[in-house]
C-alpha cells in the first residue's frame, strides 16, 4: 500500500505562482508533503497524520525534550489540532483563538470568545474545540454556541461571524472546519439532543452560507423511506450530527464526512435504516450534493456514531477510505463509489454483530442487537463510546499500518421511551458501564484490510488522544494520565515519554523549520472519558491545558 | 432514629442499588422524588458531573462533596449558573429542581436524606411542615452562616486588651466573649482576623460595615451602640480593612454596604483618669488635676473631654500628643503627669508592661458607650441567636468573670442603651 500524495506536478506549479505569504487552495492540497507547514486538520486532506520527517527517529527519540510550553489558561479538555503557517502556530480552545511564534511559543495575539451562560449544557461530551482552518490569510473556526467565524490571521480580528442555528435547541459546534474547493465546510454537534444533523458550506470571503445538507432527509427526500415510524415525525429529531472534520480528495473533488448516531438511542421507535445516520457521505464541496453514501450501522441503538475520520489512502490500486468505526469494525471503502472492500474487527470484543456482510455492507446481527432494539436489557460491546472514540488514528506511509487508540469496555443498556424536550438529553435509554478487569484500552497497530493486530500497548486508563506516525519509524500519542509517548512503529516498544502535567486528549503534529523537526501536542485532560466514565483514578491528574513543543537538543 | 430502608432500582441495570434511609413520614414521597431526581440528573447533569454522580472531580465539580446544608447555594448555582456551570433556570421546572436536590443530598440515593439540622432550611420533601410538628420547635433555629456549623467573628489582630491574634486561638476580652457566645449558640468559633487601621486613618464604623458586607464573618464585636454606627450604611461602598487571607492586589476593593443590626451590649467602654509614677495624691475627678501636667491625645474623645473638664489653667498648660499606645508609655516615662484615657487602653498598656507604675483611678466620665456585636440586618435570626447567648452570659455573671480572667476593668452596660449623637455639652459631666 502506498500513501497517496496530492502534491502532483501541476499542483506544485500552481503553488509556486501563488503569493508567498498566502495559504492557497494548492498549499492546502499539498499539506501532507510540505512538512514546514501544517495547514489542514489531520496533516493533509487525507488525514493520515503521517509525516515524511525523519530527523527524530528510533535511535534518537530518547533525547527528545521540550522547547517551550504555552498555557491555554483553560481547564476544559483540550482537543485542538494546531495549524502552522510560516512560523506561526494557531491554536484554539472553546474560549479563545491564539497565534504563537512557533519557535518560541510567544503569544502573538489572542482573541477571546464569549458565549451565553446556557451554552455548555448542549455540549454532551466536553466543552471542546478541535481547531481552526486557514485560507489566504484568514482563520476559520466554529464556536460552542453554533457560530462560524473568520479571523484575520495576522491580527486575530474578527472578519465575519455567521450564526448557524439557535444553540438552545441542542445544537453546538466543536468541529475544525475543512476548506475544500474554496468553501468553508462545517458540521454540527448534538446527537444526544434530538437535533436534525447537517453539514454546511460557507463562503470564506463573506461568511454567507452557500449550502446546508441535512443528514436526515425530510419526508419525500431521498432516504426518507428509511424512516418508517407510523407517526412519521421521528426524522425531526433524528440525530445524525457531523462533529468531526471530513477528508477531501481534490482529484475527485469530493469531501467525505462521517455522520453520527440516530436519535434517540431507542431504535425501536424509529424503525427503518434511518439514513443517513451512522454513515459516510461523499459530498460535492461546492454544492453539498450527496454523491454517494454508505451506512455502517443501520437502525443504530448503540450510539455508534460514524463521525470518526475517513482516512484517504490507496489500497490495491484503488482510491480508498480507511475508517475505524465506533461499532468495532475497521472498514475499507472504495471512495469513488462507496463500495465495501473490507471490514474487520479491530477490538477484542464485538458482540452486537458477528461481522459485516461484504456483499450488502450490512452488519450480521447477533441476538443482542435484536434484544436491544426490542427494549430488553443487554450488555453490549463495544460501549457507546465505541471501540474507538473520536481520537483520530494515523495511517503510516512507511509501515502501511493503522495506529489506533482503542477502547475495551462494554455497556449495560436498556431502551426506554424517549421524551423529547428541546435542548436537553434525548437518550431514550438507561445505561451503565461494563468494565473489564485490567486494561480499558490499547494503542494498536492494525493492518487495515485484515484487521490483524501487529502489536498493542495496553493501558488501564484508555488513551483518547490523536495518533501521529512519522518516517522516523515512530508513533506518537498521549495518555490521559499526562504522558506524551513515542513508540517504535514496527515493534510497539515504548521509546520515550514525557509527563506534561495534565491528561492528553489532543492531537499531536510534527513540523519542520530551519532544518529542525518539532513535535507539538496540546495537553489538558477532560472531555468525554473523564466526564462520563467516573474513573476516579484520574482524580490525581489535574486539568489545565498547555501547548507543548518538543525537539531534539540543539547544536 | 426513625428510619426505614427503601430500595431504589434504576431500570434494573444501573450499579445504583442504594439503601435510601428517610424519615418514616413521607418516605414514599421521598422515594418518588428521588426517582425523579435520578432521571432529571441523567438528563440535565450527567454529562458533566458523571454517570451516577461519579467523577474524578478534576474537570467538573464532584457533587458528592456538595455541603448538605447549602441548598440555597445549590439552587442558585443550578438556576443561574456559577463559574463553568451553565444556567438552567429557563428550562428547569420547580419539581425537577427539588428532585435534583434530593438526588444530590442523598448522594445519588446512596445515603439517607440528611437530618433537618444538617440540611439547613430544607425540610425533606413530603415531611410534615414545621408548624405541624411539635418536634420541629425543639431544634435550634436554622442559621445562615458564613461557614457552615461555625460562628465566624471578625476580630482585630491589633485589638489590644480586647482582641489579639495567637498562633492558635486568640486573646482578649472580645475573643473570650465571642468564644462563649458561639458556645451558647451551639457552634464552634472561627475567627477572621483583620488589621484595624490606626484611628486617624480610618473609620471603624465603615470597617465594621465592610467586613460584614464582604461576608468575611457573621458578627463583628466591639461595636459601640452609637447613633450612626448602626442601621443604614454610612456610605454606599467602603473598603474592608486588611484581613488574613486577603489577596494581594494593587487596588483597593470597595464593597457595597448593607444595613447592620446589633445584639444587646456585653460591656461598656468608659473613660477614666490615669496618673504617672510621681503622682501620689488621690484623684476623684478632673478638677483634682490642678497643678499637674496634663497630656492630651489629639483628636480623641478622651482628649476632648480632658480639655472640657480639667481646670482652665491645667488645660492651658497641657501638652498634646499623637494618639496611640505610645501615649501611655510617655506617661510612664514622665513626659506628663496625668491623662484621660479609654479604660481598655489602660488595660492594654498594663498587659504590655506588667511592672507599670501608672494608676487608674476610680472616677469614670458619665459618657460611655455600650459595646455590642454587629451582624447584617438581613440575617435577623443570627443576630437574635447571638443576642440570646449574650443575655444568658450576662445573667450568669459570666461576662464579669471573663473580664477578671483577662485582667481588664469591666463595666456592665447601662441605660441609655443607645448613645445619641454627641454634642459639646455631652463632653462635660452630667450635673
Amino acid at each position: 500500500m502506498k500513501f497517496e500524495r496530492y502534491a502532483l506536478a501541476g499542483v506544485l506549479a500552481l503553488s509556486l505562482a501563488a503569493p508567498l505569504a498566502a495559504q492557497t487552495p494548492e498549499d492546502l492540497a499539498a499539506d501532507a508533503s510540505t512538512p514546514g507547514n501544517v495547514l489542514t486538520y489531520g496533516m493533509g486532506y487525507g488525514q493520515t497524520r503521517y509525516s515524511p520527517l525523519d530527523q527524530v527517529d528510533r535511535s534518537n527519540v530518547g533525547a527528545l525534550a521540550p522547547v517551550w510550553a504555552y498555557s491555554l489558561a483553560d481547564t476544559r479538555g483540550q482537543e485542538s489540532h494546531p495549524i502552522i503557517h510560516d512560523g506561526v502556530m494557531y491554536v484554539t480552545t472553546h474560549a479563545a483563538t491564539m497565534a504563537l511564534d512557533a519557535l518560541t511559543g510567544r503569544q502573538l495575539w489572542k482573541t477571546a470568545l464569549d458565549y451565553p451562560a446556557e451554552t455548555p449544557r448542549v455540549a454532551c461530551c466536553g466543552i471542546v474545540n478541535r481547531g481552526a482552518a486557514i485560507l489566504e490569510g484568514r482563520l476559520f473556526r466554529t464556536t460552542l454556541d453554533a457560530h462560524v467565524i473568520a479571523l484575520d490571521a495576522a491580527t486575530g480580528e474578527e472578519v465575519w461571524r455567521t450564526r448557524s442555528i439557535d444553540f438552545k435547541t441542542g445544537y453546538s459546534m466543536t468541529v475544525a472546519p475543512l476548506v475544500a474547493d474554496g468553501v468553508v465546510i462545517v458540521g454540527v454537534s448534538g446527537g444526544e439532543y434530538g437535533i436534525r444533523g447537517y453539514i454546511e458550506g460557507y463562503d470564506p470571503e463573506t461568511g454567507e452560507r452557500l449550502w446546508r445538507t441535512y443528514t436526515v432527509p425530510a419526508p419525500g427526500e431521498p432516504g426518507s423511506e428509511t424512516w418508517e415510524d407510523e407517526a412519521g415525525d421521528a426524522w425531526k429529531t433524528g440525530g445524525g450530527p457531523a462533529w468531526l472534520t471530513g477528508t477531501y480528495d481534490p482529484e475527485l473533488n469530493t469531501t467525505y464526512w462521517g455522520t453520527g448516531n440516530a436519535a434517540s438511542w431507542n431504535a425501536g421507535v424509529r424503525p427503518g435504516d434511518n439514513l443517513f445516520t451512522s454513515s459516510v457521505l461523499a459530498l460535492d464541496p461546492k454544492s453539498g450534493e450527496i454523491k454517494w453514501h454508505f451506512q455502517f450501522t443501520p437502525n443504530d441503538p448503540f450510539d455508534y456514531d460514524a463521525t470518526n475520520e475517513m482516512v484517504l489512502t490507496e489500497i490495491e490500486g484503488r482510491k480508498a477510505i480507511v475508517h475505524a468505526n465506533r461499532n468495532g469494525f475497521l472498514y475499507v471503502l472504495d471512495r469513488e463509489n462507496g463500495e465495501l472492500i473490507a471490514a474487520n474487527e479491530f477490538v477484542d470484543e464485538v458482540n452486537w454483530a458477528e461481522g459485516i456482510d461484504l456483499e450488502t455492507g450490512r452488519p450480521i446481527h447477533t441476538q443482542i442487537y435484536h434484544d436491544a432494539v426490542a427494549g430488553e436489557p443487554v450488555t453490549y460491546w463495544p460501549s457507546a463510546l465505541g471501540g474507538k472514540n473520536w481520537a483520530p488514528m494515523s495511517l503510516s506511509d512507511q509501515t502501511g499500518l493503522a495506529y489506533i487508540n482503542t477502547f475495551n469496555f462494554g455497556m449495560n443498556y436498556k431502551a426506554v421511551e424517549p421524551q423529547y424536550r428541546a435542548g436537553v438529553f434525548f437518550f431514550g435509554a438507561e445505561f451503565s458501564w461494563e468494565w473489564p478487569d485490567g486494561h480499558r484500552g490499547a494503542l494498536r497497530a492494525v493492518e487495515p484490510t485484515t484487521g490483524e493486530v501487529k502489536w498493542e500497548q495496553r493501558s488501564d486508563i484508555p488513551r483518547n488522544a490523536g495518533v501521529l506516525s512519522t518516517a522516523g519509524g515512530l508513533v506518537f500519542t498521549g495518555a490521559q494520565t499526562g504522558e506524551f509517548e513515542a513508540f517504535d512503529a514496527e515493534s510497539g516498544d515504548k521509546l520515550w515519554e514525557f509527563q506534561t502535567g495534565s491528561g492528553i486528549v489532543g492531537q499531536p503534529i510534527t513540523w519542520e523549520r530551519d532544518g529542525r523537526q518539532y513535535v507539538t501536542v496540546v495537553n489538558g485532560g477532560g472531555a468525554v472519558y473523564v466526564l462520563f466514565a467516573g474513573d476516579e483514578r484520574l482524580a490525581a491528574v489535574p486539568p489545565g491545558g498547555n501547548v507543548w513543543t518538543f525537539a531534539l537538543p540543539g547544536e | 432514629m426513625r428510619k426505614t430502608v427503601l430500595r431504589v432500582l434504576i431500570g434494573g441495570l444501573a450499579p445504583l442499588a442504594p439503601a435510601l434511609l428517610a424519615p418514616t413520614a413521607g418516605a414514599s414521597e421521598l422515594e418518588a422524588v428521588l426517582a425523579k431526581g435520578v432521571s432529571t440528573y441523567k438528563t440535565f447533569c450527567s454529562h458533566c458531573h458523571g454517570i451516577d454522580m461519579v467523577n474524578a472531580g478534576t474537570g467538573s465539580y464532584d457533587l458528592r462533596r456538595f455541603p448538605l446544608d447549602q441548598r440555597a447555594r445549590f439552587e442558585s448555582s443550578v438556576m443561574d449558573g456559577r463559574g463553568d456551570m451553565p444556567a438552567w433556570g429557563d428550562i428547569l421546572l420547580p419539581d425537577e429542581l427539588e428532585s435534583l436536590w434530593v438526588y444530590v443530598a442523598t448522594r445519588g440515593g446512596r445515603d439517607p436524606y440528611p437530618d433537618a439540622e444538617e440540611a439547613g432550611a430544607a425540610p425533606p420533601p413530603g415531611a410534615p411542615k414545621p408548624e405541624d410538628s411539635a418536634a420541629a420547635a425543639a431544634g435550634p433555629p436554622d442559621l445562615e452562616l458564613v461557614d457552615e456549623g461555625r460562628l465566624t467573628v471578625c476580630l482585630a489582630r491589633n485589638g489590644g486588651a480586647l482582641s489579639g491574634w495567637r498562633h492558635e486561638g486568640g486573646s482578649g476580652f472580645d475573643y473570650r466573649v465571642a468564644e462563649a457566645t458561639a458556645d451558647g449558640m451551639g457552634l464552634d468559633l472561627a475567627v477572621q482576623w483583620f488589621e484595624s487601621e490606626p484611628e486617624e486613618e480610618s473609620d471603624p464604623v465603615r470597617e465594621t460595615y465592610a467586613l460584614l458586607a464582604k461576608g468575611l464573618c457573621d458578627l463583628v464585636p466591639a461595636v459601640p451602640l452609637y447613633e450612626g454606627a448602626l442601621g443604614p450604611p454610612p456610605a454606599e461602598n467602603a473598603a474592608p480593612p486588611r484581613w488574613d487571607g486577603m489577596p494581594t492586589r494593587d487596588w483597593v476593593e470597595f464593597v457595597p454596604l448593607e444595613p447592620v443590626a446589633a445584639t444587646r451590649p456585653y460591656m461598656r467602654a468608659e473613660i477614666g483618669i490615669v496618673t504617672g509614677p510621681g503622682v501620689e495624691r488621690a484623684i476623684e475627678g478632673p478638677e483634682d488635676l490642678a497643678g499637674l501636667d496634663l497630656g492630651v491625645q489629639q483628636g480623641t474623645l478622651s482628649g476632648a473631654i480632658a480639655l472640657a473638664e480639667a481646670p482652665q489653667a491645667t488645660v492651658d498648660a497641657s501638652v498634646t500628643f499623637n494618639p496611640g499606645p505610645d501615649f501611655l508609655w510617655k506617661l510612664e516615662g514622665g513626659a506628663f503627669d496625668a491623662a484621660l484615657v479609654d479604660v481598655a487602653a489602660f488595660d492594654f498598656h498594663r498587659r504590655q508592661n506588667p511592672v507599670s507604675l501608672l494608676t487608674l483611678h476610680d472616677w469614670r466620665h458619665p459618657l460611655g458607650f455600650n459595646i455590642a456585636m454587629a451582624g447584617l440586618e438581613r440575617n435577623p435570626n443570627l443576630v437574635a441567636a447571638a443576642d440570646a447567648a449574650l443575655a444568658d452570659l450576662a445573667a450568669a455573671g459570666a461576662l464579669a468573670a471573663l473580664a477578671e480572667a483577662e485582667k481588664i476593668h469591666y463595666a456592665a452596660p447601662r441605660e441609655p442603651w443607645m448613645q445619641r449623637r454627641l454634642t459639646r455639652r455631652d463632653l462635660r459631666r452630667a450635673p
